[in-house]
Protein backbone atom coordinates (compact mmCIF):
# COMPACT_ATOMS: atom_id res chain seq x y z
CA UNK A 1 0.00 0.00 0.00
CA UNK A 2 2.02 3.43 -1.34
CA UNK A 3 1.32 6.22 0.86
CA UNK A 4 -1.24 8.11 -0.80
CA UNK A 5 -3.84 5.36 -0.43
CA UNK A 6 -2.60 5.29 3.11
CA UNK A 7 -3.70 8.45 3.55
CA UNK A 8 -7.28 7.93 2.03
CA UNK A 9 -7.66 4.32 3.80
CA UNK A 10 -6.77 6.60 6.99
CA UNK A 11 -9.39 9.47 5.56
CA UNK A 12 -12.19 6.88 4.88
CA UNK A 13 -11.27 5.26 8.18
CA UNK A 14 -11.56 8.67 9.86
CA UNK A 15 -15.04 9.38 8.14
CA UNK A 16 -16.33 5.93 8.89
CA UNK A 17 -15.06 6.08 12.71
CA UNK A 18 -17.26 9.29 13.16
CA UNK A 19 -20.20 8.28 11.95
CA UNK A 20 -20.25 5.49 13.86
CA UNK A 21 -19.26 7.14 16.85
CA UNK A 22 -21.83 9.71 16.21
CA UNK A 23 -24.43 7.04 15.56
CA UNK A 24 -24.13 5.37 19.04
CA UNK A 25 -24.31 8.60 20.66
CA UNK A 26 -27.95 9.44 18.88
CA UNK A 27 -28.88 6.61 21.69
CA UNK A 28 -28.83 9.51 24.23
CA UNK A 29 -31.97 10.87 22.59
CA UNK A 30 -33.68 7.21 22.79
CA UNK A 31 -33.48 3.78 21.09
CA UNK A 32 -33.20 4.61 17.13
CA UNK A 33 -32.33 3.18 13.67
CA UNK A 34 -28.94 5.14 13.16
CA UNK A 35 -28.38 3.40 16.68
CA UNK A 36 -29.41 -0.03 15.23
CA UNK A 37 -27.20 0.15 12.43
CA UNK A 38 -23.73 0.94 14.17
CA UNK A 39 -24.80 -1.77 16.26
CA UNK A 40 -25.83 -4.42 13.75
CA UNK A 41 -22.38 -3.45 11.62
CA UNK A 42 -20.39 -3.96 15.04
CA UNK A 43 -21.82 -7.14 15.58
CA UNK A 44 -20.89 -8.43 11.84
CA UNK A 45 -17.60 -7.47 12.12
CA UNK A 46 -16.74 -8.66 15.51
CA UNK A 47 -18.52 -12.33 14.88
CA UNK A 48 -16.61 -12.23 11.71
CA UNK A 49 -13.24 -11.41 13.14
CA UNK A 50 -13.52 -13.70 16.09
CA UNK A 51 -14.08 -16.21 13.76
CA UNK A 52 -11.15 -15.75 11.54
CA UNK A 53 -9.28 -15.13 15.06
CA UNK A 54 -10.43 -18.93 16.03
CA UNK A 55 -9.36 -20.42 12.98
CA UNK A 56 -5.50 -18.73 12.72
CA UNK A 57 -4.91 -19.47 16.50
CA UNK A 58 -6.97 -22.42 17.58
CA UNK A 59 -8.73 -24.06 15.27
CA UNK A 60 -5.77 -25.16 11.56
CA UNK A 61 -2.62 -25.09 14.19
CA UNK A 62 -4.11 -27.05 17.04
CA UNK A 63 -6.41 -29.43 14.85
CA UNK A 64 -6.00 -28.88 11.10
CA UNK A 65 -2.43 -28.67 10.40
CA UNK A 66 -1.14 -31.58 12.96
CA UNK A 67 -3.80 -33.75 11.45
CA UNK A 68 -2.65 -33.04 7.69
CA UNK A 69 1.04 -32.45 8.08
CA UNK A 70 1.75 -33.89 11.43
CA UNK A 71 3.23 -37.49 12.41
CA UNK A 72 1.52 -40.56 13.39
CA UNK A 73 1.54 -39.73 16.97
CA UNK A 74 0.30 -36.27 16.76
CA UNK A 75 -2.64 -37.81 13.81
CA UNK A 76 -3.82 -39.80 16.76
CA UNK A 77 -3.31 -37.10 19.43
CA UNK A 78 -6.22 -34.41 17.09
CA UNK A 79 -8.17 -37.70 16.43
CA UNK A 80 -10.40 -37.22 20.20
CA UNK A 81 -10.94 -33.61 19.36
CA UNK A 82 -11.75 -34.24 15.15
CA UNK A 83 -14.50 -36.71 16.01
CA UNK A 84 -16.09 -34.12 18.84
CA UNK A 85 -15.54 -30.99 17.01
CA UNK A 86 -17.21 -33.11 13.68
CA UNK A 87 -20.96 -33.78 16.43
CA UNK A 88 -20.18 -30.19 17.46
CA UNK A 89 -21.02 -29.30 13.92
CA UNK A 90 -23.99 -30.86 13.54
CA UNK A 91 -25.35 -29.13 16.10
CA UNK A 92 -26.36 -26.47 13.14
CA UNK A 93 -28.71 -28.89 11.92
CA UNK A 94 -32.26 -29.13 13.39
CA UNK A 95 -32.16 -32.75 12.43
CA UNK A 96 -29.66 -34.19 13.90
CA UNK A 97 -28.34 -31.45 16.60
CA UNK A 98 -28.64 -34.80 19.16
CA UNK A 99 -25.19 -36.42 18.04
CA UNK A 100 -23.61 -32.58 19.21
CA UNK A 101 -24.74 -33.25 22.71
CA UNK A 102 -21.81 -35.34 23.79
CA UNK A 103 -18.88 -33.05 22.56
CA UNK A 104 -21.18 -30.41 24.48
CA UNK A 105 -21.14 -33.17 27.77
CA UNK A 106 -17.75 -33.15 27.42
CA UNK A 107 -17.56 -29.26 27.26
CA UNK A 108 -20.03 -28.62 30.13
CA UNK A 109 -17.94 -31.46 32.06
CA UNK A 110 -14.66 -30.22 31.93
CA UNK A 111 -15.54 -26.57 31.99
CA UNK A 112 -17.36 -27.28 35.75
CA UNK A 113 -14.55 -29.35 36.87
CA UNK A 114 -12.36 -26.34 35.62
CA UNK A 115 -14.32 -23.90 37.51
CA UNK A 116 -14.70 -25.83 40.77
CA UNK A 117 -10.69 -25.98 40.89
CA UNK A 118 -10.12 -22.55 39.81
CA UNK A 119 -13.06 -21.37 42.56
CA UNK A 120 -11.21 -23.12 45.56
CA UNK A 121 -7.87 -22.50 44.47
CA UNK A 122 -8.47 -19.59 42.54
CA UNK A 123 -10.94 -17.85 44.95
CA UNK A 124 -11.84 -19.86 47.78
CA UNK A 125 -8.17 -20.21 49.70
CA UNK A 126 -6.58 -17.03 48.76
CA UNK A 127 -10.02 -14.90 50.13
CA UNK A 128 -10.11 -16.75 53.44
CA UNK A 129 -6.25 -16.67 53.76
CA UNK A 130 -6.56 -12.77 53.26
CA UNK A 131 -8.85 -12.44 55.80
CA UNK A 132 -7.05 -14.55 57.82
CA UNK A 133 -4.45 -11.98 57.59
CA UNK A 134 -5.40 -9.18 58.08
CA UNK A 135 -5.90 -10.12 61.74
CA UNK A 136 -2.22 -11.00 61.97
CA UNK A 137 -0.74 -9.41 65.10
CA UNK A 138 2.38 -9.06 64.16
CA UNK A 139 3.77 -5.40 65.67
CA UNK A 140 7.60 -5.68 64.27
CA UNK A 141 8.17 -2.60 62.27
CA UNK A 142 5.34 -0.86 63.42
CA UNK A 143 4.48 1.95 65.79
CA UNK A 144 1.87 0.80 68.71
CA UNK A 145 -0.56 2.73 67.31
CA UNK A 146 -0.11 1.14 63.55
CA UNK A 147 -0.70 -2.26 65.01
CA UNK A 148 -3.92 -1.43 66.87
CA UNK A 149 -5.11 0.49 63.41
CA UNK A 150 -4.70 -2.73 61.46
CA UNK A 151 -6.32 -4.85 63.81
CA UNK A 152 -8.89 -2.74 63.95
CA UNK A 153 -8.95 -2.58 60.22
CA UNK A 154 -8.86 -6.75 60.23
CA UNK A 155 -11.83 -6.65 62.34
CA UNK A 156 -13.91 -4.18 60.06
CA UNK A 157 -12.55 -6.90 57.16
CA UNK A 158 -13.85 -10.04 58.86
CA UNK A 159 -17.36 -8.38 59.97
CA UNK A 160 -17.97 -7.23 56.55
CA UNK A 161 -16.49 -10.77 54.89
CA UNK A 162 -19.17 -12.41 56.98
CA UNK A 163 -21.92 -10.37 57.39
CA UNK A 164 -21.86 -9.95 53.66
CA UNK A 165 -21.70 -13.99 53.65
CA UNK A 166 -24.78 -14.32 55.84
CA UNK A 167 -26.63 -11.48 53.80
CA UNK A 168 -26.90 -14.68 51.55
CA UNK A 169 -27.60 -16.86 53.65
CA UNK A 170 -31.62 -17.62 52.57
CA UNK A 171 -32.44 -20.90 54.81
CA UNK A 172 -36.01 -19.26 57.04
CA UNK A 173 -38.81 -20.97 58.90
CA UNK A 174 -42.47 -20.06 58.59
CA UNK A 175 -42.63 -17.22 60.71
CA UNK A 176 -46.27 -15.23 61.56
CA UNK A 177 -48.76 -15.98 59.08
CA UNK A 178 -46.64 -18.79 57.44
CA UNK A 179 -44.60 -15.70 56.05
CA UNK A 180 -40.93 -17.60 56.14
CA UNK A 181 -38.90 -14.99 58.05
CA UNK A 182 -34.77 -15.35 59.40
CA UNK A 183 -33.72 -15.93 62.82
CA UNK A 184 -33.45 -11.99 64.18
CA UNK A 185 -30.07 -12.60 64.90
CA UNK A 186 -29.49 -13.39 61.20
CA UNK A 187 -31.08 -10.64 60.20
CA UNK A 188 -29.08 -7.85 62.01
CA UNK A 189 -25.75 -9.49 60.60
CA UNK A 190 -27.65 -9.68 57.16
CA UNK A 191 -28.83 -6.21 57.59
CA UNK A 192 -25.09 -5.29 58.21
CA UNK A 193 -23.78 -7.43 55.28
CA UNK A 194 -26.13 -5.58 53.02
CA UNK A 195 -24.76 -1.89 54.35
CA UNK A 196 -21.14 -3.72 53.28
CA UNK A 197 -22.53 -4.69 50.13
CA UNK A 198 -23.56 -1.03 49.73
CA UNK A 199 -20.62 0.03 50.13
CA UNK A 200 -18.78 -2.44 47.68
CA UNK A 201 -21.23 -1.93 44.90
CA UNK A 202 -20.82 2.07 45.66
CA UNK A 203 -17.03 1.74 44.94
CA UNK A 204 -17.83 -0.57 42.00
CA UNK A 205 -20.17 2.09 40.41
CA UNK A 206 -17.63 4.67 40.90
CA UNK A 207 -14.72 2.84 39.48
CA UNK A 208 -17.12 1.68 36.16
CA UNK A 209 -18.01 5.50 35.71
CA UNK A 210 -14.68 7.01 35.53
CA UNK A 211 -13.84 4.30 33.02
CA UNK A 212 -16.87 4.92 31.02
CA UNK A 213 -15.77 8.83 31.65
CA UNK A 214 -12.52 8.11 30.02
CA UNK A 215 -13.62 6.82 27.16
CA UNK A 216 -16.28 9.73 27.14
CA UNK A 217 -13.42 11.65 26.68
CA UNK A 218 -11.18 10.03 24.46
CA UNK A 219 -14.44 10.06 22.14
CA UNK A 220 -14.94 13.48 22.20
CA UNK A 221 -11.18 14.40 21.86
CA UNK A 222 -11.68 12.43 18.19
CA UNK A 223 -14.16 13.79 17.55
CA UNK A 224 -12.83 17.22 17.72
CA UNK A 225 -9.82 16.22 16.06
CA UNK A 226 -11.61 14.94 13.12
CA UNK A 227 -13.82 18.22 12.68
CA UNK A 228 -11.15 20.54 13.35
CA UNK A 229 -9.07 20.55 10.25
CA UNK A 230 -12.76 20.40 7.89
CA UNK A 231 -13.81 23.49 10.02
CA UNK A 232 -11.30 25.65 10.43
CA UNK A 233 -8.86 24.90 7.47
CA UNK A 234 -5.53 25.67 7.28
CA UNK B 1 -30.14 -43.82 26.43
CA UNK B 2 -28.49 -40.93 24.58
CA UNK B 3 -29.54 -38.73 27.87
CA UNK B 4 -27.26 -41.26 29.87
CA UNK B 5 -24.43 -41.45 27.34
CA UNK B 6 -24.25 -37.56 27.45
CA UNK B 7 -23.95 -37.76 31.34
CA UNK B 8 -21.21 -40.38 31.48
CA UNK B 9 -19.46 -38.45 28.92
CA UNK B 10 -19.69 -35.31 31.63
CA UNK B 11 -19.29 -37.58 34.62
CA UNK B 12 -16.36 -39.04 33.28
CA UNK B 13 -14.21 -36.20 32.39
CA UNK B 14 -15.62 -33.82 35.11
CA UNK B 15 -14.02 -35.86 37.86
CA UNK B 16 -11.10 -36.53 36.02
CA UNK B 17 -10.24 -32.82 35.25
CA UNK B 18 -11.27 -32.43 38.87
CA UNK B 19 -9.15 -34.94 40.40
CA UNK B 20 -6.10 -33.39 38.57
CA UNK B 21 -6.58 -30.12 40.40
CA UNK B 22 -5.96 -31.67 43.59
CA UNK B 23 -4.59 -34.84 43.64
CA UNK B 24 -0.71 -34.33 42.86
CA UNK B 25 -0.28 -37.66 40.22
CA UNK B 26 1.57 -37.11 37.12
CA UNK B 27 -1.00 -38.76 35.05
CA UNK B 28 -4.20 -37.44 36.10
CA UNK B 29 -2.04 -33.74 35.63
CA UNK B 30 -1.67 -34.93 32.27
CA UNK B 31 -4.84 -36.13 31.23
CA UNK B 32 -5.87 -32.36 32.95
CA UNK B 33 -3.78 -30.82 30.41
CA UNK B 34 -4.55 -32.99 27.22
CA UNK B 35 -8.30 -32.31 28.14
CA UNK B 36 -8.05 -29.03 28.20
CA UNK B 37 -6.33 -28.46 25.18
CA UNK B 38 -9.15 -30.28 23.54
CA UNK B 39 -11.98 -28.51 25.60
CA UNK B 40 -10.18 -24.96 23.76
CA UNK B 41 -10.19 -27.10 20.71
CA UNK B 42 -13.75 -27.41 21.41
CA UNK B 43 -14.65 -24.10 22.20
CA UNK B 44 -13.46 -22.79 19.15
CA UNK B 45 -15.52 -25.26 16.93
CA UNK B 46 -18.36 -23.86 18.79
CA UNK B 47 -17.68 -20.30 18.13
CA UNK B 48 -17.88 -21.46 14.70
CA UNK B 49 -21.14 -22.57 15.40
CA UNK B 50 -22.54 -20.02 16.80
CA UNK B 51 -21.50 -17.47 14.39
CA UNK B 52 -22.83 -19.77 11.74
CA UNK B 53 -26.04 -20.03 13.33
CA UNK B 54 -26.22 -16.01 13.93
CA UNK B 55 -25.74 -15.93 10.12
CA UNK B 56 -28.48 -18.17 9.20
CA UNK B 57 -30.77 -16.48 11.90
CA UNK B 58 -30.20 -13.06 10.24
CA UNK B 59 -30.31 -14.82 6.88
CA UNK B 60 -33.12 -15.79 7.70
CA UNK B 61 -34.81 -12.86 8.77
CA UNK B 62 -33.65 -10.98 5.89
CA UNK B 63 -36.23 -13.99 3.99
CA UNK B 64 -38.92 -13.43 5.94
CA UNK B 65 -39.26 -10.06 7.41
CA UNK B 66 -40.69 -6.68 6.18
CA UNK B 67 -39.28 -3.62 6.59
CA UNK B 68 -36.46 -1.82 8.59
CA UNK B 69 -35.51 -5.34 10.88
CA UNK B 70 -34.42 -7.02 7.47
CA UNK B 71 -32.33 -4.14 6.52
CA UNK B 72 -30.24 -4.54 9.95
CA UNK B 73 -29.98 -8.37 9.33
CA UNK B 74 -28.48 -7.68 5.89
CA UNK B 75 -26.14 -5.02 7.20
CA UNK B 76 -25.14 -7.34 10.27
CA UNK B 77 -24.69 -10.40 7.36
CA UNK B 78 -22.65 -8.43 4.76
CA UNK B 79 -20.17 -7.03 7.67
CA UNK B 80 -19.56 -10.73 9.18
CA UNK B 81 -19.28 -12.16 5.65
CA UNK B 82 -16.63 -9.06 4.31
CA UNK B 83 -14.87 -8.67 7.87
CA UNK B 84 -14.73 -13.11 7.67
CA UNK B 85 -13.68 -13.01 3.88
CA UNK B 86 -10.85 -10.06 4.51
CA UNK B 87 -9.56 -11.21 7.83
CA UNK B 88 -9.30 -14.61 6.63
CA UNK B 89 -7.97 -14.49 3.45
CA UNK B 90 -5.30 -11.85 4.52
CA UNK B 91 -4.68 -12.57 7.85
CA UNK B 92 -6.12 -11.25 10.78
CA UNK B 93 -3.38 -9.08 11.32
CA UNK B 94 -2.81 -8.14 7.88
CA UNK B 95 -3.50 -4.14 7.11
CA UNK B 96 -7.15 -4.07 6.07
CA UNK B 97 -8.04 -6.72 8.73
CA UNK B 98 -6.77 -4.26 11.28
CA UNK B 99 -8.28 -1.50 9.40
CA UNK B 100 -12.20 -2.54 9.97
CA UNK B 101 -10.59 -3.43 13.86
CA UNK B 102 -9.83 -0.04 13.89
CA UNK B 103 -12.20 1.76 12.71
CA UNK B 104 -15.64 -0.07 12.99
CA UNK B 105 -14.68 -2.25 16.00
CA UNK B 106 -12.88 0.51 18.02
CA UNK B 107 -14.88 3.07 17.55
CA UNK B 108 -18.55 1.18 17.92
CA UNK B 109 -16.99 0.03 21.22
CA UNK B 110 -15.53 2.83 22.87
CA UNK B 111 -19.07 5.21 22.22
CA UNK B 112 -20.81 2.34 24.01
CA UNK B 113 -18.56 2.19 27.10
CA UNK B 114 -18.93 6.03 26.72
CA UNK B 115 -21.99 6.30 26.48
CA UNK B 116 -22.25 3.97 29.64
CA UNK B 117 -21.64 7.72 31.24
CA UNK B 118 -25.37 8.48 30.73
CA UNK B 119 -26.87 5.32 31.16
CA UNK B 120 -25.55 5.40 35.08
CA UNK B 121 -26.16 8.62 35.72
CA UNK B 122 -29.62 8.30 35.04
CA UNK B 123 -29.94 4.95 36.56
CA UNK B 124 -28.57 6.60 39.76
CA UNK B 125 -31.16 9.03 39.48
CA UNK B 126 -33.55 6.76 38.90
CA UNK B 127 -32.74 4.89 41.54
CA UNK B 128 -33.35 7.50 44.02
CA UNK B 129 -36.31 8.44 42.35
CA UNK B 130 -37.88 5.12 43.38
CA UNK B 131 -37.06 4.64 46.50
CA UNK B 132 -34.70 6.65 48.72
CA UNK B 133 -33.90 3.88 51.43
CA UNK B 134 -30.84 3.62 53.68
CA UNK B 135 -29.34 0.94 51.42
CA UNK B 136 -29.71 3.43 48.16
CA UNK B 137 -28.20 6.38 49.99
CA UNK B 138 -25.12 4.50 51.33
CA UNK B 139 -24.87 3.30 47.85
CA UNK B 140 -24.65 6.94 45.97
CA UNK B 141 -23.05 8.71 49.25
CA UNK B 142 -20.00 5.69 48.76
CA UNK B 143 -19.96 6.62 45.07
CA UNK B 144 -19.87 10.24 45.34
CA UNK B 145 -16.79 9.94 47.79
CA UNK B 146 -15.26 7.63 45.77
CA UNK B 147 -15.80 10.18 42.67
CA UNK B 148 -14.93 13.49 44.18
CA UNK B 149 -11.41 11.75 45.84
CA UNK B 150 -10.69 10.19 42.87
CA UNK B 151 -8.99 13.57 41.73
CA UNK B 152 -8.33 17.14 43.21
CA UNK B 153 -11.40 18.99 42.95
CA UNK B 154 -10.46 22.04 41.11
CA UNK B 155 -7.00 21.36 42.05
CA UNK B 156 -7.30 21.02 45.42
CA UNK B 157 -6.58 18.19 47.87
CA UNK B 158 -9.53 17.98 50.56
CA UNK B 159 -7.60 16.84 53.93
CA UNK B 160 -9.20 13.69 54.80
CA UNK B 161 -10.86 12.78 51.77
CA UNK B 162 -7.83 12.96 49.32
CA UNK B 163 -4.23 10.93 49.56
CA UNK B 164 -2.81 8.79 51.79
CA UNK B 165 -5.01 7.92 54.72
CA UNK B 166 -8.01 9.68 53.39
CA UNK B 167 -11.69 8.80 53.81
CA UNK B 168 -11.27 7.59 49.40
CA UNK B 169 -8.41 5.19 50.55
CA UNK B 170 -10.22 3.89 53.45
CA UNK B 171 -13.29 3.06 51.57
CA UNK B 172 -11.29 1.58 49.03
CA UNK B 173 -9.16 -0.47 51.43
CA UNK B 174 -11.50 -1.74 54.38
CA UNK B 175 -15.50 -2.05 53.99
CA UNK B 176 -15.52 -1.98 50.39
CA UNK B 177 -12.71 -4.69 50.44
CA UNK B 178 -14.42 -6.81 52.63
CA UNK B 179 -18.06 -6.50 51.34
CA UNK B 180 -16.16 -8.01 47.61
CA UNK B 181 -14.57 -10.37 49.79
CA UNK B 182 -17.97 -11.51 50.93
CA UNK B 183 -18.96 -11.55 47.53
CA UNK B 184 -16.21 -13.22 46.10
CA UNK B 185 -16.88 -16.26 48.84
CA UNK B 186 -20.29 -16.72 47.81
CA UNK B 187 -19.41 -16.64 43.95
CA UNK B 188 -17.21 -19.02 45.32
CA UNK B 189 -19.41 -21.19 47.15
CA UNK B 190 -22.46 -20.67 44.62
CA UNK B 191 -20.25 -21.74 41.51
CA UNK B 192 -18.58 -24.87 43.89
CA UNK B 193 -22.34 -26.10 44.40
CA UNK B 194 -23.22 -25.51 40.79
CA UNK B 195 -20.18 -27.36 39.25
CA UNK B 196 -20.19 -30.54 41.47
CA UNK B 197 -24.57 -30.40 40.61
CA UNK B 198 -22.75 -31.05 37.16
CA UNK B 199 -19.94 -33.66 37.42
CA UNK B 200 -22.22 -35.65 39.57
CA UNK B 201 -24.89 -35.09 37.42
CA UNK B 202 -28.02 -34.08 38.56
CA UNK B 203 -27.62 -30.71 36.54
CA UNK B 204 -27.60 -31.59 32.67
CA UNK B 205 -27.57 -28.55 30.55
CA UNK B 206 -26.43 -30.64 27.56
CA UNK B 207 -29.42 -31.41 25.61
CA UNK B 208 -30.76 -34.97 25.35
Amino acid sequence: MNLESSALMELIGGLVGFFLTVMVFSYILGDNPFFRVSINLFIGASAGYALIVAWYSVIWPQLLSPLIFGGQSERLFVLFPLIFAGLLLLKMSSRLSWFGSPAVAFLVGVGAATAVGGAVIGTIFPQVLAAINALDWNPAGRGPGEAWLQVASGLVLLVGTTSTLAYFHFGARPGLGGVPRRSPWLEIVAQIGKGFIAVTLGATFAGAFLAAFAALVERLEFLREFLTPLIFPG
Amino acid sequence: MKSAFSAAIAITFGLVVLAGYFIDLSLLVLLRDVFLRYTVILAAIALVVGVVNLLMVHWRKMSTAQGGSSIYSLLLVVSLILTAIIAGLLGPTNTLALWIYQYVQLPVESSVMALLTVVLVVAAARMLRRSANWFNLLFLATALVMLAGAVPLFGLNIPGLHGAGGLREWIAGVPSVAGGRGLLLGIGLGTIAVGLRVILGADRPYGR
